[in-house]
């Protein structure tokens, strides 16, 4: 039984780049907590002082004179200097700089295929190869390796309804959809065996939809690779053509 | 102004022509609160069955569990889960919170609160509310079919929603039942706005009205302009599923041709988002006149009040793309998005500032409306600033599709805007029924709810940042959220509490009908038309139509002598 | 009833009928822009190798409806003689004669509503606009019925049915610019 505080903490962050979600959701509390304050104090503060018993005669007052619409503009302009600019700042900094700044796709950029469908997630890597839809791709089920300390490049589509690719430990969300290719790119940073979700409601075995995440150190990672591939030699049939789901990779446009 | 006198119809007399398909706007406007209560009632005993599920998997639902789910003994099986919170936000949406807020108060406050006898199109009026009985019909009906209601969220989204997601026929039963609600809606819009431009008693101009017409007409000016397009979107749904056309379909689901799945989202959304405001702008309205009649004092900046709920009217077109970030738009448009959405808390900011400008200084009478009111300016408080972590791109990225979205629309939703249908309950019941409701059992009824909702709504907040994800039947198979159990059992066990105190309210409603103490005229001493008329009010309304001499919010002026408010039929007191 | 009631109904009736025109506008925008979002995010329009309709039968419900409006027009302007009103009726009707003949011929050309993008926009847009123009034939036909049992008619009710009317061959013009010809 956790204490509450550790009940309520988001799961822990292993990537590089959560950090920057984790930053902005606090900072937009603690500047929303201000003005929530100021909202209960006039709330409660003026429901004890100007009660009936304590403030029997109420002030006249249409609030149209020069001096309470500048208040009010004061307080609007607060919200939106205080607030609004603040926070659209550093998430359009974020956004620009980091989600949307997609890694140049060098040798040691990791690239997955992933391909949601009812109700489990497809992963694909290239293989030794680096091309994608060929004999030597790995290809697993619900299970994806990832190594720490590479940029890794998702491509995410969805066979059937809309999914949604949910990372929780890297705060990370993005919609598979049927009939186009959306993508997004992670860097890990602590080794261990997480869990990815299906964050879009797609039918009945929705809330099953569970991917297992396990995060190796380059090493292991290429161990990992090896053993797999020897796999693949043997379970991949050139034949048959369900195994070749995936697409040629979209090359990234920057 | 008023561009003509309608004349007084004499009172209809037979029970069918008084009660049933009834022309006056004040019957049909208690038909559609009578519609609203039950659909509540239904919807949210949904929600009790969503909250027990979510508490106690795997643990058949006390005592109505095993006549709703016998094949199971009692649990709620995964697909029936889908099913409710499908019908739930569906159901408490467009069948509850919108025919009380709008049908009911919408129907018996504008022609009372602007001097008119009735609406200008009667028979368009009853036909509305009949076109909304049908799309209940078919709805409810809907969930007896063999493969059961739909299930593909409120928001219903293709290729799910598709013939291939979704293969029963109840799909498409809600699709329909949708699309004549939206018929039904548009046609009360056109009457609302109509009425509102011709109808205004003789001298009131628009700044005369109370705010609550403002909201009111704000709202209709929205469902007119937007439920056309959420009709668009069922039409080429409906004829996705039932006629084989392909708008929708890709992937499997596309058998040729592929359309494309994300139509139906910016579709959606560009009626989805204004619809929120359609559901909000009434109760804003209400509360702004509220908080300043139990103030005793005018209402705080009442002008730049209508003016901001105006300009939040036309902001809300122009970002429904929040609701989209996690799709990977352009990045652009995710940017401008991000930017307008932002814009909204400016006005939203200001009138929340003349809220609290008309308490400050005033004197303050705690009757169970001015509770409710009070209740939601801090319930929107809440959620409307929780509304800024879902605006900035980057925090919504982890937050979207979590229970911190639903715990930011039912603070709005079933915090906020339902919390505001009970005050104007509380206000206007007297002059419906000519009796008072009974002010004990009220403020008990508004305790025990604003404790529950707070408990479950803040719960899901927390549950969100955690990492919840929606619509999860047994969120309990992950690891990271099995920590929550507990803190989802105390979500339950507080929507139980609120609930219980609905059965408070619905009771004191029932029993207050026939036997509350009989209601003066003006019971809360305000100055606004309706009040100058016997409670309740007679079938014309008017005997001849008032002359408008003030604003609606004449309260506490000084040089009054005998009362502390004066009637718009009166000139504005001077020394 | 007293001048000042009669055009307090006018002005009445006039707002109530362009709120109503606002909200069918906006139907009939949003399948446009669906429209247009199809149209400009595939390469090759019509998608799929789909040849395009021939533009016969389009041209001719166009012709007609064009004629309609004007003969209503025409009845609008003397409402003496009701030719211009029957005219009006009869080629709504030749209109939607058209439309069937026009699916048809589709369907012998090949192209179905199940058959892509291409054919379901064509088959679903005329479908929800001749249900439209199904509703204002109703409206034509009730108003002739009023003049045969010549109960007084207002001359609101006659422009409002011509503002829907018009309005429903303004759609068509565009419709038949945007996804037949261009
Ligand atoms: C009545 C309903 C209602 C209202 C009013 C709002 C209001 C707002 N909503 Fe909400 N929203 C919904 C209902 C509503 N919403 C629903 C139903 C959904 C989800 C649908 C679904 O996915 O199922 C949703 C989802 C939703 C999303 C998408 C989340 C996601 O799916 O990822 C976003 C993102 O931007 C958002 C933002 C906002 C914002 C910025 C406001 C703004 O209008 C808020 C403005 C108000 C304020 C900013 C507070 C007032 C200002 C102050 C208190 C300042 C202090 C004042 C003083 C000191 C005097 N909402
Ligand atoms: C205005 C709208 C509204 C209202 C009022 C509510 C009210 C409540 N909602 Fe709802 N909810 C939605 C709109 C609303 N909700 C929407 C849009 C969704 C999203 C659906 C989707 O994902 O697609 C949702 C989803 C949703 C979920 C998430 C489901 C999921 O994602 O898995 C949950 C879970 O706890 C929930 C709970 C509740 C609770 C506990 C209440 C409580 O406040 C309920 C309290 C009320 C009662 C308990 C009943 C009242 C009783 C009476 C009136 C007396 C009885 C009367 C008669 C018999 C006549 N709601
Ligand atoms: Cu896949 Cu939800
Ligand atoms: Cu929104």
């Amino acid at each position: 039984m956790k204490s509450f505080l550790e009940q309520i903490k988001p799961p822990l962050d292993i990537s590089t780049n959560g950090h920057l979600i984790d930053y902005l959701f606090n900072y937009t509390t603690l500047l929303i907590a201000f003005f929530f304050l100021l909202v209960c104090i006039g709330l409660f503060g003026f429901s004890y002082f100007y009660s009936k018993k304590k403030h029997p005669k109420p002030f006249y007052v249409h609030g149209t004179s020069k001096k309470h619409i500048l208040i009010v503009a004061g307080i609007a302009s607060m919200v939106f200097i205080m607030v609004d600019m603040k926070i659209t700042g550093i998430s359009n900094h974020d956004f620009v700089n980091v989600f949307i700044n997609w890694p140049e796709e060098t040798a040691d950029v990791v690239r997955v295929e992933v391909l949601g469908q009812q109700w489990a997630w497809n992963f694909r890597y290239p293989g030794p190869d680096g091309v994608f839809n060929t004999e030597d791709d790995i290809v697993t089920l619900n299970d994806l390796h990832l190594p720490i300390g590479q940029k890794i490049v998702f491509q995410v589509t969805a066979k059937d309804v809309i999914h949604s690719f949910y990372i929780p430990n890297t705060r990370m969300k993005l919609d598979a959809m049927p009939g186009r290719v959306s993508k997004m790119w992670v860097e890990l940073t602590t080794p261990g065996n997480y869990e990815i979700a299906c964050g879009q409601i797609c039918g009945t075995f929705h809330y099953k939809m569970k991917a297992s995440l396990e995060v190796h150190t380059k090493e292991d990672y290429q161990k990992w690779l090896k053993s797999s591939y020897e796999r693949t030699k043997y379970t991949t049939d050139a034949v048959n053509p369900d195994v070749f789901w995936g697409w040629s990779w979209v090359a990234s446009t920057k | 102004m008023a561009f003509f006198e309608q004349h007084i119809h004499d009172a209809p007399t037979t029970f069918l022509s008084k009660y049933v398909f009834s022309f006056d706007h004040k019957v049909i406007g208690k038909q559609f609160l009578w519609y609203g209560i039950i659909f509540l009632g239904l919807g949210g005993m949904m929600a009790l069955l969503i909250r027990w599920t979510l508490a106690f998997p795997g643990q058949p639902f006390p005592v109505l569990g095993q006549y709703l789910f016998p094949q199971t003994n009692g649990v709620v099986p995964p697909d029936t889960y889908a099913m409710l919170f499908t019908m739930h936000g569906t159901i408490m949406i467009f069948y509850a919170i919108t025919p009380i807020l709008i049908g009911a108060f919408g129907n018996f406050c504008i022609p009372l609160m602007i001097g008119a006898r009735d609406m200008v199109f009667p028979t368009l009026n009853m036909l509305s509310f009949w076109l909304a009985v049908v799309s209940a019909i078919i709805l409810v009906a809907s969930l007896f079919t063999p493969l059961g209601a739909a299930a593909g969220g409120w928001v219903s989204y293709p290729t799910l929603s598709l013939l291939a997601g979704s293969p029963g026929i109840g799909q498409t039963m809600w699709t329909i039942a949708l699309f004549i609600l939206g018929v039904s809606s548009t046609m009360g819009a056109v009457n609302y706005i109509a009425t509102i431009i011709t109808l205004r008693a003789p001298g009131m101009g628009y700044f005369d009205m109370p705010l609550t017409i403002w909201g009111l007409w704000l709202t209709a000016v929205l469902n007119a302009i937007f439920l056309p397009v959420l009709g668009a979107g069922l039409l080429l749904l409906t004829f996705d599923r039932v006629l084989g056309t392909t708008f929708f379909a890709a992937g499997a689901a596309a058998t040729s041709g592929s359309g494309d799945p994300l139509l139906f989202q910016h579709v959606f959304w560009i009626f989805g988002h204004p619809e929120v405001y359609i559901l909000i702008l009434p109760a804003w309205g209400i509360v702004s006149d509220l908080l300043s009649f139990f103030s005793r004092k005018p209402a705080f900046g009442a002008k730049s009040t209508a003016l901001a709920m105006t300009s939040v009217t036309l902001l809300s077109m122009l970002v429904y793309g929040h609701h989209m970030y996690t799709t990977q738009m352009s990045p652009l448009l995710t940017q401008s998005f991000m930017m307008l959405t932002m814009t909204i808390s400016i006005p939203s900011a200001v009138f929340f500032a003349n809220w609290l400008g008309t308490l400050w200084k005033g004197s303050i009478r705690f009757d169970t409306p001015m509770l409710f009111s009070l209740g939601v300016v801090f319930v929107f408080g809440l959620g409307g600033l929780t509304g800024l972590y879902l605006a900035t791109v980057t925090t919504d990225i982890y937050l979207h599709d979590t229970y911190f979205v639903v715990g930011h629309f039912h603070y709005t939703m079933a915090a906020s805007v339902l919390l505001g249908g009970f005050a104007a309950t509380y206000f206007w019941f007297p002059k419906m029924f000519g009796r008072m409701l009974n002010e004990f059992w009220g403020k008990v009824h508004f305790w025990i709810t604003i404790a529950g909702l707070n408990g479950v709504f803040m719960g899901m907040m927390i549950l969100g940042y955690a990492g919840m994800h929606r619509r999860l039947y047994n969120p309990f198979i992950y690891e990271f959220l099995q920590k929550l159990i507990p803190l989802n059992t105390f979500v339950t066990v507080s929507a139980i509490t609120m609930g219980a105190a609905q059965i408070i309210f619905v009771w004191n409603f029932i029993y207050s009908m026939f036997k509350g103490p009989v209601a003066s005229q003006n019971p809360w001493n305000v100055g606004t038309l309706e009040w100058t008329i016997p409670s309740p009010a007679p079938h014309y309304n008017f005997k001849d139509i008032p002359i408008v001499k003030c604003g609606p919010h004449e309260i506490g002026n000084p040089n009054l002598v005998g009362r502390d408010f004066q009637y718009q039929t009166e000139e504005v007191a001077k020394a | 009833m007293t001048d000042a009631a009669l055009d307090g109904k006018k002005i009445v009736s006039t707002v109530g009928m362009i709120v109503t025109l606002t909200s069918f506008a906006m139907l009939f925008a949003t399948l446009m822009m669906g429209f247009a979002i199809y149209r400009f995010t595939t390469p090759v329009w019509p998608p799929q190798g789909m040849v395009r309709p021939s533009l016969l039968i389009p041209s001719l419900s166009t012709l007609s409806i064009f004629l309609s409006s004007m003969s209503y027009i025409w009845y609008e302007k003397n409402l003496k003689d009701k030719r211009g009103l029957y005219l009006t009726f009869g080629l709504g009707l030749i209109f939607m004669r058209l439309q069937f003949l026009f699916w048809s011929t589709l369907r012998s050309e090949g192209i179905f509503a199940s058959s892509g993008i291409f054919g379901s926009i064509i088959y679903a847009f005329t479908w929800v606009h001749a249900a439209h123009i199904i509703a204002a034939l109703l409206l034509l036909g009730w108003h002739i019925m009023q003049i045969h049992t010549n109960e007084t008619v207002s001359e609101n009710t006659i422009t409002n049915i011509g503002k829907f009317w018009h309005f429903l061959g303004i759609v068509w013009a565009i419709m038949f610019l945007t996804i037949f010809v261009l």
